[in-house]
């Protein structure tokens, strides 16, 4: 009977379509928000991965970009060289910074770094969280090399389709001045553009990423960074490095934890996880509610049947196991098919899903940005899946058996006559 | 079990159904015999107890009191579940309005009670088909109740009410469904079948009744006349 139960379920396709489709879109829905909230969980971890065990040095007073007024002074090369042999360092990353003009009252951040080195944002001190969206990063091959990797703002005010980045180039007009930027008598600087990042947020995305030595001939600095990120060994160790390199560069260094520069966006990576968490509860608590009453409704439509197999002598336990079997397929199928559609549409599904369910309850800096970040995949977590579709099981289960055990006590009689 | 014994016996058997403000005695103080063989009709107007006699006698409800043995078995005394393996063994039912079940094929909703009786496949299979082509029906063997007319499906009912051998077949309103030349088809296998064991039929059809060896008339829920 419990083969007889299964069979049951694929002998009328427009039922078994209608029903899978029924419980497939809220198990679509529940995998589409899996789907956000895993993209989020991994955004947050990388935007705190190398947070929590660095520390930044600039100049004392200063932003250290290298045209900013009032803000120019850079800490000296010796610095950068003695931290290097400071116990607990696990590495030190230099960067140098300059600032251009854009549009309007706006400008845009140029960053020197070591190619390999982490991406970090000028205003957060986060690492890493930038991420590449259209062509590459930059390599050990372009050192010295006139190659950047924009920000898709950046890209945007130089009119740089991301998506055809062949010959794509921008130029740097070091001249050019602002209230804050002054001008540095220095030949304009043409750039290939090799990679376009996107930020998570509009003032993250208004940034240049150059190779050191590059950056370095196009500004005349040939000595001292702006910045300093010295990673330590352990998180354990950062506040004994800490006192270290305030003891030593006390008076021409601020020592700063990027930890919470990152906490805001972290703060919101957060809030969008709350929020995928309460739409996942919500998609979970109405896909249960779907198949239990989907179940209830497929067993009592059928009490006439039950009445008819109780008549010919079907023992209780033989039609309550084909039932239920019957339950169980269609749960399959619903599952299988939300499955399949997570599959395929998930990540665009999940990306039209952002901007709507998610845009309220963001700053308005992240509120379009966000999503862009985040690295939203279709595939699907066998773990959560296999919890969704136990869940899905249970239900259609207990749906089944509820209305089940409601006709098969009444006599034949009875559950004929009970429609 | 004496062979000379009856098949059927109820002794005052009454049935009253009670609704709020209004008691309706299906059932009044019947006694009954019915041999072991054989075609007993109950006839009678609409409502005048013939179905819920059929459904007493074949354990699909119980009466509200007096004593009902079948096959030597005291209804009274078996528990509801253990009704289904007495349904099983004893009792074939032949409903009026078929009562097959929609997705099984004709020769599947015949194996279906032999399959509760754990019949292996091949064997049911056999007898089946056996039965379907005794019913005239050994064409139709894949098709579904929506693919077969009412006559057929009728058919079917009676080939599943066949398939465990049971003594006892009740048939209720078996042609109230149908036209009268399919009806005819039905008396005769009815006929055929009273030969070899007992068949209570309730009917309104003057044809039928008038084949049966014994005719029970049935009023207010009273046996009035027992012709034979």
């Amino acid at each position: 009977m419990i083969a007889f139960g299964f069979r049951n379920a694929l002998r009328s396709t427009p039922r078994l379509a209608l029903v899978a489709a029924l419980i497939g879109a809220p198990f679509f829905l529940l995998l589409t928000l899996q789907a956000i909230g895993r993209a989020v969980d991994v955004y947050a971890d990388r935007l705190l991965q190398g947070v929590n065990d660095t520390l930044q040095l600039r100049a004392a007073g200063s932003m250290g970009h290298v045209n900013m007024v009032a803000q120019s002074d850079i800490l000296p090369q010796r610095v950068l060289e003695r931290v290097r042999q400071l116990p607990h360092v696990a590495k030190v990353e230099p960067y140098v910074l300059a600032m251009t003009p854009t549009e309007g009252h706006n400008f845009a951040m140029i960053v020197g770094l070591e190619p390999g080195d982490a991406r970090r944002l000028e205003s957060h001190g986060e690492a890493g969280s930038p991420r590449i969206i259209a062509g590459r990063d930059l390599v050990d091959s372009d050192r010295g090399k006139r190659v950047a990797v924009i920000g898709q703002g950046v890209a945007r005010w130089a009119r740089i389709d991301p998506r055809d980045l062949a010959g794509a180039e921008l130029t740097l007009d070091l001249r050019r001045t602002h209230p804050v930027i002054f001008a540095l008598e220095r030949p304009p600087a043409r750039l290939s553009v090799v990679g376009v990042y996107a930020s998570g947020y509009v003032f993250g995305d208004m940034q240049l990423f150059v190779p050191l030595d590059t950056f370095r001939e196009i500004y005349g600095v040939a000595q001292g960074v702006s910045w300093l990120f010295v990673k330590a060994d352990s998180a354990a160790s950062v506040p004994l490095l800490a006192g270290r390199l305030r003891a030593e560069f006390g008076s021409e260094a601020d020592v700063i934890a990027p930890v919470s520069a990152a906490e805001f966006q972290t703060t919101t990576a957060r809030t969008v996880r709350r929020l995928t968490a309460a739409g996942m509860a919500a998609s979970a608590l109405l896909l249960v509610v779907v198949v239990y009453f989907l179940m209830l409704l497929l067993v009592r439509q059928r009490a006439r049947e039950i009445g008819t197999l109780k008549a010919i002598g079907a023992p209780e336990r033989s039609i309550i196991g084909a039932f239920l079997a019957e339950a169980l397929a269609y749960a399959l199928a619903g599952g299988a098919l939300g499955s399949l559609l997570s599959l395929a549409l998930g990540a665009p599904a999940a990306q039209k899903l952002f901007g709507p369910a998610m845009g309220p309850f963001v700053p308005a800096q992240y509120k379009d940005t966000l999503l862009q970040v985040l690295a939203i995949s279709s595939g699907i977590d066998a773990e959560r899946i296999a919890v969704a579709a136990a869940s899905v099981a249970l239900a259609a289960l207990a749906g089944s058996a509820y209305a089940m055990l409601r006709i098969i006590r009444l006599t034949p009689l009875e559950a004929m006559k009970h429609e | 079990m004496n062979s000379d014994s009856p098949l059927v016996a109820l002794g005052a058997v009454s049935k009253i159904y009670r609704k709020p403000g209004a008691e309706v005695r299906a059932l009044d103080g019947v006694d009954l015999r019915v041999a072991r063989t054989g075609m007993a009709a109950i006839v009678g107007p609409s409502g005048s107890g013939k179905s819920s006699l059929l459904h007493i006698v074949g354990a699909m409800d119980r009466p509200s009191s007096g004593a009902v043995t079948v096959a030597g078995q005291p209804l009274d005394a078996v528990p509801e579940r253990a009704l289904a393996a007495f349904r099983l063994r004893t009792i074939g039912f032949v409903f009026q309005g078929f009562n097959l079940i929609p997705n099984l094929s004709a020769l599947e909703n015949v194996t279906l009670p032999m399959e509760f009786a754990g019949v292996a496949a091949g064997e049911r299979r056999e007898r089946a088909s056996a039965l379907l082509a005794r019913v005239g029906l050994e064409k139709r063997l894949g098709h579904r109740p929506a693919e077969l007319s009412g006559g057929e499906q009728q058919r079917v009912a009676i080939a599943r009410a066949l398939a465990n051998d049971p003594p006892l077949v009740l048939a209720d309103e078996p042609t109230g469904n149908l036209d009268s030349a399919t009806g005819e088809m039905i008396y005769g296998l009815l006929g055929e079948l009273a030969r070899e064991r007992t068949v209570l039929v309730a009917t309104h059809a003057e044809p039928l009744a008038r084949m049966a060896d014994r005719l029970l008339h049935i009023r207010d829920g009273r046996l009035i006349d027992d012709a034979k």
